[in-house]
């Protein structure tokens, strides 16, 4: 990313900003910042675009995670060499 | 990561300390999309586990410790799939003869479900969120796990930073790289 800083936000800080805004982090005043930044920054405008493109894609996936006691039941069946998750 | 000088040190090696943290997820949603059953992929995915440990000896190092992991997964699902196939024999007969009240009825039923997603979407979407997973295996534990809390598990910042020890910021440059290398990792398939 360019070092310039434009209006205030560095690409850095805008790329931070726009990685908040993708979990709905960012307040107003960081994405006005962050849309006037846009307006003038074409790598952040690209980054910016690819991360949202991103956010979509991961939604799309519905990913189930595995829970953290599942996880713990799955270790203890390893150990005890038992299979049933239903006690 | 994966170190590319020492490749037959780090390469298909089992190490099963380690398979839950690593494979649970991808194993759970391998299954889940072909069960349909949380409980029954839990119970399946126990067995492979076990399965796999009690025949480390036929791994012959030449897929990885996943793959391998699969293969036995895969068994596990046909396994899974005959047994409830032959309890299910008797159930297939007994279907429900419309009676004159609601004669006609499944054919609205039918026209309903079109407006469900189709099952070609459906099975992209699934390969998705294993290509995903996929990706995020690539990198490091810490990354990827606190990546998939706050992104996977939507848990809140404060939560993550607290289990972990870090600061907001330091929170917010593990995402970025997380994100980063996932996009990049994504690209060619799926941007």
């Amino acid at each position: 990313m360019k070092g310039i800083s434009i209006m205030k936000l560095s690409c850095r800080e805008a790329a931070s900003v726009c990685n908040k805004a993708e979990y709905k982090e960012a307040n107003l005043r960081e994405k006005l910042r962050l849309k006037l930044h846009l307006f003038f920054c074409k790598t952040c405008k690209d980054y910016y675009q690819n991360n949202r493109k991103l956010t979509g894609l991961i939604k799309k996936a519905d990913i189930k995670p595995c829970s953290a006691e599942q996880k713990e039941i799955f270790k203890q069946h390893m150990k005890n060499g038992n299979s049933k998750t239903t006690e | 990561m994966r170190d590319s000088n020492h490749p037959k040190m780090e390469e298909n090696q089992l190490d099963p300390e380690k398979w839950v943290d690593r494979y649970s997820d991808y194993l759970f949603n391998y299954t889940i999309v072909r069960v349909n059953d949380r409980e029954v992929a839990n119970d399946i995915i126990s067995e492979t586990f076990l399965a796999g440990l009690n025949s480390m000896k036929n791994f012959k190092g030449e897929a990885s410790e996943r793959t391998w992991l699969i293969s036995i997964l895969k068994r596990k699902i046909i396994d899974h799939y005959r047994k409830s196939n032959s309890n299910k024999g008797q159930a297939e007969v007994k279907m429900n003869f419309p009676d004159s009240d609601n004669e006609g009825d499944w054919l609205e039923e039918r026209v309903a479900d079109l407006s469900d997603m189709t099952a070609e979407d459906q099975m992209e979407n699934r390969e998705l969120g294993l290509a995903i997973l996929d990706c995020l295996d690539q990198l490091n534990e810490k990354q990827a796990k606190i990546f998939k809390m706050k992104t996977i598990d939507g848990l809140d910042t404060e939560t993550i930073c607290n289990e972990f020890n870090i600061s907001p910021s330091n929170l917010w440059v593990i995402i970025h790289r997380a994100r980063t290398s996932l996009a990049k990792c994504l690209e060619k398939n799926w941007f």
